[in-house]
């Protein structure tokens, strides 16, 4: 029976072709600006998809909806649909806590807590209660470190302040700190977009390692970026998802004058 | 016609780099016709200016290589503007090849100019050769306006050339079995056509890649080949 149980959960896990996040008709206003208009888009497992587009477009404001961040908002209005694995994230009996603990979100500013590195990566695991005991969550905070890729330049200093790390460092904390609660989706908006060519290297590095584990979706307005990472990509314009598929045909071959307008750098 | 890049001098480079495509792939169509103007008057002059300008050609392929990889390098490109860039590459190699092509024509001006009368056979080159003219300036013309039909257009034509040296080739062998004297010219004048069906073949990659540029799919048509001689025996009669 156990057997059966395990290759069940194999088997599902190893399903890719269904979506992880599913959007429809989604609409967002912001008092009367209406900021993202009819959006459909999958979000798949094991995969990083790219939401580009010129300021203003509407791709965090998006992103911001896959885990409700938009709730903070008191003018934001979001209708439409969005499920996580077949389930309404807005419907009123989801516990918005758990779900962004399950979509965790990394910023374009990383934000440690002004905390110990250990605590910043500690903080998620205690809050949640997923470590049983001091050893547990020992276990989580170096696994997670060491999924981040930051464990082997600060494992002699967990005691130090996450504050006192370089930017990059910072943001691989903040990594750390995301997948430490074990999230199923990571969203990143802008994550390399304070960091200099190395850091951001080092971090793109570490996205095509995490994809193997979570669904993954970044906003990025760097075209090379959003090339080199993903495997999907979405271009918004004026609050409409023009164009969505394969990350090499929109770079290739895009099929919408507006997508070749701008990931070319031409005047649209 | 795309709009402009936000930064112009992305415009100004590709411009200069179509500019280099345009100015050699003329240069190798008039090397083409000088090639074929030193075989049919049989002037060991033109036909030595030919081999001489065949490095200038190769300059200009090494020109153009430098300019895309630069470009991509510095630009990043993306979409048309990489298909462009890389076209350009491909389009420099087998500019570079069809100018090949003219100077070993021009290298066999000299033997054949020696020996006995080929009157018929440089009738067929001379009519391959005029086809090869035609198309190499209308791809120039299909390069400058990007049009997808006119470079089909020029794509279809090489079947003509295609067929034209099937039948110069059953000719000559015809020739040779009756003649043997025949061989060394008959010899020479396979090489010079095999050398302008080549030409015709490589104009219509060129004609691929223009239509690649615009649509950014390959052309999905089937090529029409008529190079049969492969294939070619001509039985003894006795």
């Amino acid at each position: 029976m156990n057997m059966v149980n395990l290759t069940d959960e194999l088997e599902a896990k190893a399903d890719t072709s269904a979506p992880k996040i599913r959007a429809q008709k989604v609409n967002v206003h912001y008092s009367s600006n209406h900021a993202l208009k009819d959006i459909n888009l999958d979000i798949y497992p094991n995969e990083v998809t790219a939401l580009i587009g010129p300021s203003g477009c509407g791709k965090s404001t998006f992103l911001r909806c896959l885990n409700r961040m938009n709730d903070t908002i008191d003018i934001c209005k979001v209708e439409g649909r969005i499920t996580l694995d077949g389930q309404n994230i807005n419907d009123k009996k989801i516990d918005v806590v758990e779900l962004r603990a399950r979509v965790g979100m990394v910023f374009q500013k990383p934000n440690p807590f002004p905390k110990s590195i250990y605590d910043n990566v500690a903080y998620g695991p205690r809050i949640h209660g997923i470590a049983q005991n001091k050893q547990e969550l020992d276990d989580i905070v170096w696994s997670s470190l060491k999924k981040a890729g930051l464990w082997n330049e600060v494992h002699d200093r967990l005691d130090a302040s996450g504050t006192s790390l370089s930017g990059g460092q910072q943001q691989r904390l903040c990594i750390a700190r995301t997948i430490a609660i074990e999230p199923e989706v990571i969203l990143m908006d802008e994550p390399c977009s304070a960091l200099d060519p190395i850091a951001t290297a080092i971090i793109e590095e570490l996205i095509e390692d995490l994809k193997n584990r979570y669904a993954i979706v970044i906003v990025t307005h760097s075209m090379q970026q959003a090339a080199r990472i993903s495997q999907k990509t979405a271009f918004f314009h004026l609050g409409k998802l023009l164009e969505h598929g394969d990350t090499t045909t929109i770079f290739t071959n895009p099929v919408h004058e507006k997508t070749k307008d701008y990931i070319t750098g031409r005047y649209g | 016609m795309p709009n402009s890049h936000i930064v112009s001098s992305f415009d100004e480079d590709l411009q200069k780099l179509r500019d280099k495509i345009t100015d050699m792939a003329e240069l190798v169509a008039d090397q083409f016709s000088d090639a074929e103007c030193a075989l049919t008057t049989k002037d060991l002059k033109l036909a030595a200016q030919v081999k001489e300008k065949d490095n200038y050609v190769d300059q200009m392929e090494q020109e153009i290589e430098k300019t895309a990889i630069e470009m991509i390098a510095i630009r990043s490109p993306m979409a048309d503007d990489l298909r462009e860039i890389i076209s350009a590459i491909k389009i420099s190699n087998a500019l570079e090849r069809i100018g090949d092509y003219a100077k070993n024509l021009s290298k066999r001006v000299s033997v054949l100019s020696e020996v006995g009368d080929y009157t018929v056979s440089s009738s067929i080159i001379s009519q391959m050769i005029s086809i090869i003219n035609v198309m190499n300036e209308d791809v120039i013309d299909a390069y400058i306006h990007k049009s997808p039909e006119k470079a089909i257009s020029v794509w279809t034509r090489d079947l003509a050339v295609d067929n034209l040296y099937n039948s110069l080739f059953r000719e000559l062998l015809t020739y040779m079995m009756e003649n043997p004297e025949y061989i060394t010219a008959a010899t020479h004048l396979l090489f010079v056509a095999k050398n302008v069906e080549r030409a015709g073949d490589h104009i219509t990659n060129i004609a691929e890649l223009i239509y690649y540029i615009v649509e950014g799919t390959p052309l999905e048509m089937v090529r029409p080949k008529g190079d049969n001689s492969s294939e070619t025996n001509v039985e003894f009669s006795g």
